[in-house]
């Protein structure tokens, strides 16, 4: 269990404002953070990694204090046995990957464990060569091996896949999800992709400027109001036409571009960029197996 | 997308389909749903929802009569006709309320549609959405 209750200012390009937030998490839960950029989501992870410090409150894990302003606890980033996995990799160019993985054990980490991990990961082929020879993908799947091999018992995610490509994003997401179930371990995550925070969280935060605007399930956060719409997805607006009396939206819909007819009433609240939730009743799909395409 | 509110009256359901009908300002709607009261717990008698068409869904008649199988069924007076060139916009007065149906405009002058027309507005109970709503009538 997690107890977090911190506050912190913080300054946007839309100005300061304070970051506030209240949340306890359970053993073994993997949270979302989602929101805009700036909100103060990847403050959070750098509070609990203990890279930033809060302006005041408390971070417990499982009942150690790991940051208290009344009594001016700030246990060090290296004590704190927290995984953090970034975007850009910050992997050690001059080691091997096994090099990596064997720096980050703790003291009296047990060796086995970057066999394991190695076996764990397939990282075998890999184990001796250094990172500038791998790919993004590569790399990002020996920076989540290096973050567990430190046998955190958090692991921090800020929006660990986002500069890769589909395939290899989901391929990673399954690894991701595969690791934390083996180890059970906490995850907080950082994630701007819908898809990713309903495929691996159990829960989602939205912040939005520094306080917890919503959470609950991702099916309940993201479902727009009760429709019976049983398909909705989530895209964006790339494009709005005028089609005769009516409009033709373009919309990006996982990868793929879509295009649907919008009346005037539906536009004027949307435009480009925008996130939307394209919803059809379960009676309106056409459904063709593709081999017979 | 045209809304109305109005109350559950009556739930048919069979394995995972239900036939819902909502009491509209005294006129029967219906929605075919892919859901049930046993997932849906806003289905219930009673309920307030919100009964949901899409313009592009909505046909339009004039001097109707005889049997037919649509269930969802407005007697409006058109208030306006936004004609383009292959599609039209009608605006429709139904008992106060606007809804747009969305036509072709060969239609549209084929029926010889304009301002002041009485027309039955028809919407096909697979066409219809029905959203919770927690504010009341």
């Amino acid at each position: 269990m997690i107890e977090i209750d911190i506050t912190k200012k913080l300054f946007s390009a839309q100005g300061e404002f304070t970051l506030a937030l209240q949340l306890s998490i359970e053993q073994g839960e993997f949270i979302s953070l989602f929101g805009q950029s700036g909100a103060g989501k990847t403050t959070l992870l750098r509070c609990l990694a203990g890279l930033e410090k809060p302006d005041g409150g408390t971070i417990k894990v499982n009942g150690e204090t790991w940051f208290d302003s009344r009594v001016a606890t700030m246990l060090p980033a290296r004590h704190r046995r927290a995984g953090y996995m970034f975007q850009d990799y910050a992997l050690f160019p001059n080691m091997t990957v096994r090099g990596n993985l064997e720096f980050a054990l703790r003291p009296e980490g047990d060796r086995k464990r970057v066999a394991e991990l190695i076996e764990m990961m397939g990282l075998g082929e890999l184990q001796q060569r250094k990172p500038d020879t791998l790919s993004g993908g590569q790399k990002q799947r020996v920076a989540l091996a290096r973050a567990l091999a430190a046998e955190p018992k958090l692991l921090l995610l800020d929006e660990p896949f986002s500069a890769l490509d589909h395939t290899t994003r989901v391929r990673l997401q399954d690894e991701v999800m595969r690791m934390q179930r083996h180890y059970g371990l906490t995850t907080v995550m950082v994630s701007h992709d819908i898809s990713e925070v309903y495929k691996l969280s159990q829960r989602v935060l939205v912040i939005e400027h520094g306080r917890i605007a919503k959470q609950g399930t991702p099916a309940e956060v993201f479902k727009a109001g009760q429709a019976n719409g049983k398909f909705s997805f989530a895209g964006e607006v790339l494009d709005i036409e005028t089609a005769d009396v009516v409009f033709a939206v373009t919309l990006l819909v996982g990868n793929q571009v879509v295009r649907v007819i919008a009346t005037a009433d539906e536009v004027k609240s949307i435009k480009q960029g925008d996130r939307v939730m394209l919803m059809s009743k379960a009676f309106n799909p056409v459904l063709v197996a593709v081999g017979s395409l | 997308m045209n809304k109305l509110r109005g109350r559950i009256t009556h739930i048919e359901s069979n394995d995972h389909v239900s036939l819902v009908d909502v009491d509209v300002m005294g006129d029967s709607f219906t929605a075919t749903l892919l859901e049930t009261p046993d997932d849906a717990a806003y289905l219930k008698i009673g309920n307030v929802v919100e009964v949901l068409f899409k313009e592009t869904e909505v046909s339009l008649a004039k001097g109707l009569s005889g049997l037919i199988s649509l269930r969802n069924r407005m007697h409006t007076t058109v208030k306006q006709v936004r004609g383009g060139v292959i599609l039209s916009e009608v605006v429709l007065d139904y008992r106060g309320r606007q809804i747009s149906s969305i036509i072709t405009t060969r239609s549209i002058k084929r029926m010889d549609i304009k301002a002041g027309n009485e027309v039955e507005a028809l919407v096909k109970a697979n066409e219809v959405t029905l959203l919770e709503v927690t504010d009341g009538l």
